[in-house]
């Protein structure tokens, strides 16, 4: 009975541990897209992997960083191991323990100390970075794993070997090396293993356009996730337990090594295969992988040199991939596309240098901070004749943050307003005042974000939206504690969700997600309020410190032409300010959608945010919590 | 027996601000077979290393040939270390172990073939050429690594400690088998132990240390017949060492009875210390003895008796191939040439101070 119950609880551990790896490889050979159903065994999404160019580029790159941070780390832990080895006891313990702390920390911490230890020295994030990072993190477990060893040679078998002549180097590889080699391989695999696994420290470390595989499943699944993912994650998966395995298969015990001595007929046969496999085999192995990498790679980039590249940071999903590859093809300029979550992110990265971006896509008040900070370049629109395309009231809208259209070229914009349900609100909704309609008590939701919040207030009383008056601002709070107990929640994603759904009468909401969700439920209607509301606009701006500006101004006029900007609306679905795109697009509803085009008129009261400075958004930033803590 | 070949001149070592070595000096003639011989932790073992070159003295100096080597990392010495605990290399077979110093010097290979046999002939064990050390007794490791140290035709051949781990009648052999090699090579051995019969047996000088100091340097029969002082009296064989009073030039008062001795130049009523060896001790008739006692104890020992005589409120141990039972009345008689007078150390610290060499 007791017996039987072991058993459950050891089967229910096991099942735990590996139920979520054994679906991800199950997965991995459904031939159907969706996770649902199961559409019968393919090997497909295999086949897809490998011939994804991306993705063996980012499996080459983990590789050869694996490959080199093991072999750097390993022999620096090894160095070091047999340092700390002869030093005194107390010595011996300070020293263990400075090399145990940086395994117990956190990853992330780590990671983001590297990132900032990178940027004080101004080193250039990219392969290098990666490298040094996981050299720095696998040295300790090297270290770990050969002290043992070191600890059961014996200090005598060394003397002899220097007592018979052998200088100390002679000695150490003749007599001392032999008998940690077991600790130093596994403290290699080890090293190798972890750098192949890592996927936080290398995301704060990594440059644009270089892609361990971690980091590249990592961008990809942020995009949704791809069958093709599964089958890597399967892949990677595998590879690391072999990995494990081969660790701990090790001889822990070297007093069994040498029995084969016993007879003098092949005697040294069980050593050898053993020797033959760690010692000769996997060397071998590993270099004809980074050795035909290399060459297949170095032939691939070879006909390009670093001054046909250019560096893109964007938004996330923010660019229709094959608008890339046209460009590509068409100027032999090799692109490197790097994503961003929000400005905020974005910023730091751009201010730090450790990346020289050439072209990055911010927004109207993150412009306006660049600007202040003098961290962009003026733009030669002689290099950019399609700007002609871009419509002017768009040009007129950007002066707010960009006074003389020097900076900048709007990409994408959008209108903040309300979304209704007109079977839930009958009455004609054209100001935010609706807002505060008791009769739509707890079927009204607001965004949560503080600038954003406070806009539809300010706007309502008449106010700028930039507004930095104390005595504005807390009119405006009252306003809005006034208003919380009508609001059903504060959210911000969900409002998309929520209105589709019906759950809601009333919501502030963007124009590029309004659309979206008429698509969903026709019942809904976008209005942007009559007392004006915010206008936002994503624009293109080329960093001071770029190295290929002219290629920038090359991708900027390329995006810029009418049939580019209209693939990239299909993709991004936000409005564009590209007027000759705008008279492409086929689908008429869309074409003269006035969620996507409002009148000029409709856009007369409408501002974008702007910088307010640190003491301003600290104050905004007081009143939310005051409202929301109400 | 002249040269001497190496010289250790102030030899001064401290571990952890202990003393270890305090102002040695020493010299080790050419084809001498020299042993340190001392208790556990007495140096001996630094004292080598030193010599060998795997630690470097905090002071002083070793002269090999005239020449200061103190700081000559250990493979550039013409020196060659037996270890304590043999310190073979797992990972190579026999032969390759006693080829390794030769292949270093880059001797050829049939030389090197030459070398092995006639080296595994020498310590007895034709025909283990390709076996694992591991596979060894301790005995034959050992002398794999007496073997594997003497094809390099070492100048010195250090051996610290070699036979320790061996059990009696092996030792023996060995012993016999390390002066037949010395014979044989004519290498001068400085030989470690703290078996003082193995140094009686081996050495041609024998250097008694304690705490890091030499007590008394010379042949086996001055260190066992002549001890200069308590110390090494009481370290080589057994003895009798009572406080006694020399009275005048050959004569010395123990407990009250006066003794015969050969010993002069101690002074008039001097405070000395006496050494009489067990076997040295005649027990005679009462009235026949210089004093009487009475038998308390009695051990047979295998070839001799120990008796212990309660005499004049005194323990002495006696040896003799007679017995004498337990509770007889005997005498105690010493012949004047087996009484050893010593100086008395006049402070704690003198006990162990070095004597300058005889
Ligand atoms: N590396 C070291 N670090 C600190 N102390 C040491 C070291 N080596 C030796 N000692 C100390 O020096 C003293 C003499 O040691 P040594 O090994 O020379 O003694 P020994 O005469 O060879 O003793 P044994 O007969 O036990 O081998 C001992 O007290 C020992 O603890
Ligand atoms: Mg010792």
């Amino acid at each position: 009975m007791k017996r039987q119950l072991q058993r459950i609880y050891m089967a229910l551990i096991v099942i735990l541990l590996y139920a979520p790896i054994i679906t991800l490889v199950v997965l991995s050979f459904n031939s159907s897209k969706t996770r649902a159903k199961w559409g019968g065994f393919t090997g497909k999404w295999y086949a897809a992997l490998f011939q994804n160019d991306t993705i063996m580029e980012a499996l080459y790159t983990t590789l050869i960083i694996a490959l080199l941070a093991a072999v750097i780390s390993t022999v620096i832990g090894t160095a070091a191991a047999i340092g700390i080895h002869s030093m005194k006891r107390r010595a011996r313990t300070v020293f263990l323990g400075v090399n145990n702390i940086p395994m117990l920390n956190g990853e992330i911490v780590t990671g983001i100390s590297l990132m900032l230890l990178f940027l004080a020295f101004r080193v250039r994030f990219g392969f290098l970075t990666i490298l040094l990072t996981h050299i720095t993190f696998c040295t300790p477990y090297v270290i770990l794993s050969v002290m043992p060893k070191l600890k059961q040679t014996s200090r005598y078998t060394y003397e002899a070997a220097l007592d018979l002549g052998a200088t100390p180097l002679r000695a150490f590889f003749t007599v001392v090396f032999p008998d940690i080699m077991p600790g130093v391989l596994s403290g290699f695999l080890m090293a190798f293993t972890l750098s192949l696994d890592d996927f936080v420290i290398t995301h704060f470390t990594k440059g644009a356009g270089v892609d361990t595989l971690s980091t590249k499943i990592y961008s990809e699944v942020r995009k949704g996730i791809k069958p093709e993912m599964y089958a890597l994650s399967a892949l990677l998966f595998v590879t690391v337990l072999v990995l494990l395995l081969l660790v701990n298969m090790n001889p822990q015990d070297s007093k069994s090594a040498p029995t084969f001595f016993r007879d003098a007929e092949g005697r040294r046969h069980f050593r050898f295969s053993r020797r033959f496999l760690l010692g000769r085999l996997v060397p071998a192995l590993l270099v004809i992988l980074v050795a035909g990498g290399g060459i297949y790679y170095g032939a691939r980039a070879g006909n390009g040199n670093t001054n046909d590249q250019l560096i893109v940071y964007n938004w996330g999903e923010y660019m229709d991939p094959e608008v890339i590859d046209l460009f590509e093809e068409e100027t032999g300029i090799r692109v490197i596309y790097e994503e961003f979550e929000t400005n905020e992110i974005m910023y730091p990265k751009v201010k730090a240098g450790a990346v020289a971006y050439d072209l990055v896509c911010p927004s109207d008040y993150m412009i306006q901070k660049m600007i202040d900070n003098d961290l962009l370049a003026e733009i030669n629109f002689d290099n950019v004749p399609n700007i002609k395309n871009i419509g002017s009231v768009y040009m007129e809208k950007s002066r707010a943050f960009d006074p003389e259209n020097k900076y900048s070229v709007p990409y994408t914009w959008g209108t903040v307003g309300i979304l209704y349900n007109k079977t839930m609100v009958s009455e004609p909704v054209d100001s935010w005042k609706i807002l505060w309609d008791s009769k739509y008590s707890d079927s009204i939701l607001m965004q949560d974000s503080v600038r954003d919040a406070f806009a539809v207030a300010l706007k309502y009383l008449g106010y700028s939206l930039n507004s930095t008056n104390i005595q504005e601002l807390s009119e405006a709070q009252s306003l809005l504690i006034s208003q919380k107990p009508l609001v059903q929640a504060y959210v911000i994603d969900q409002v998309r969700d929520k209105m589709i759904g019906n759950e809601a009468a009333l919501g502030v909401i963007y124009s590029g997600e309004a659309i979206f969700t008429q698509k969903e439920n026709p019942d809904l209607e976008y209005v942007i309020p009559k007392e004006g509301s915010n206008l936002w606009i994503d624009s293109w701006v080329i960093p001071k410190n770029a190295q290929h500006k002219e290629n920038a101004e090359k991708f900027i006029n390329f995006l810029c032409r009418p049939d580019i900007a209209l693939m990239n609306f299909d993709y991004i679905t936000y409005s564009t300010p590209n007027t000759e795109a705008r008279k492409l697009i086929e689908d008429e509803s869309i074409r003269n959608s006035t969620i996507a085009f409002p009148d000029d008129e409709m856009l007369a009261d409408c501002e974008t945010f702007q910088y307010l400075g640190q003491d301003a958004d600290e104050l905004y930033n007081r009143l939310w919590r005051e409202v929301k803590s109400k | 027996m002249s040269n001497k070949l190496i010289n250790l001149v102030d030899i001064t070592k401290v571990y952890d601000g202990q003393t270890v070595l305090d102002e040695l000096n020493l010299y080790i003639r050419e084809n001498e077979f020299l042993t340190l011989l001392g208790p556990s932790g007495c140096g001996k073992t630094t004292t080598l290393r030193i010599i060998g070159g795997f630690e470097n003295p905090d002071r002083g100096q070793v002269i090999f040939n005239g020449q200061d080597i103190t700081t000559l990392p250990p493979y550039k010495r013409q020196l060659n270390t037996v270890f304590q605990k043999y310190a073979l290399f797992p990972h190579m077979s026999i032969a390759e172990n006693i080829a390794f110093g030769l292949k270093i010097k880059g001797k050829s290979r049939q030389y090197i073939n030459d070398k092995i046999k006639y080296a595994l002939k020498l310590v007895n064990l034709e025909g283990f050429e390709n076996r694992s050390p591991s596979l060894l007794s301790g005995g034959q490791q050992q002398r794999v690594a007496i073997a594997r140290a003497i094809v390099n035709e070492p100048k010195v051949l250090l051996l610290d400690e070699p036979l320790g781990a061996l059990d009696l009648k092996l030792r023996q052999d060995m012993q016999y088998e390390l002066i037949r090699l010395k014979n044989e090579l004519g290498i001068t051995f400085i030989y470690v132990t703290h078996d003082q019969e193995e140094a009686l047996t081996m050495s041609d000088t024998i250097v008694v240390m304690n705490q890091g100091y030499i007590q008394q340097i010379g042949t086996p029969e001055d260190i066992y017949n002549e001890p200069q002082n308590a110390f090494v009296a009481d370290f080589i064989g057994e003895s009798n060492i009572f406080p006694g009073l020399m009275i005048e030039d050959r004569l010395v008062e123990i407990f009250g009875a006066k003794f015969a001795c050969v010993d002069e130049g101690f002074g008039r009523n001097k405070p000395v210390d006496v050494v009489i060896r067990p076997e040295d001790i005649d027990l005679v008739k009462p009235k026949k003895g210089i004093i009487t006692g009475r038998v308390t104890s009695l051990i047979f020992k295998g070839v001799h008796y120990e008796m212990d005589v309660m005499a004049n409120g005194v323990e002495w141990t006696v040896h003799s191939t007679d017995m004498v039972p337990v509770g007889e009345e005997v005498g105690i008689w010493v012949e004047p040439s087996d009484i050893q007078i010593m100086h008395k150390p006049e402070s704690e610290d003198e006990e162990a101070v070095s004597l300058e060499e005889s």
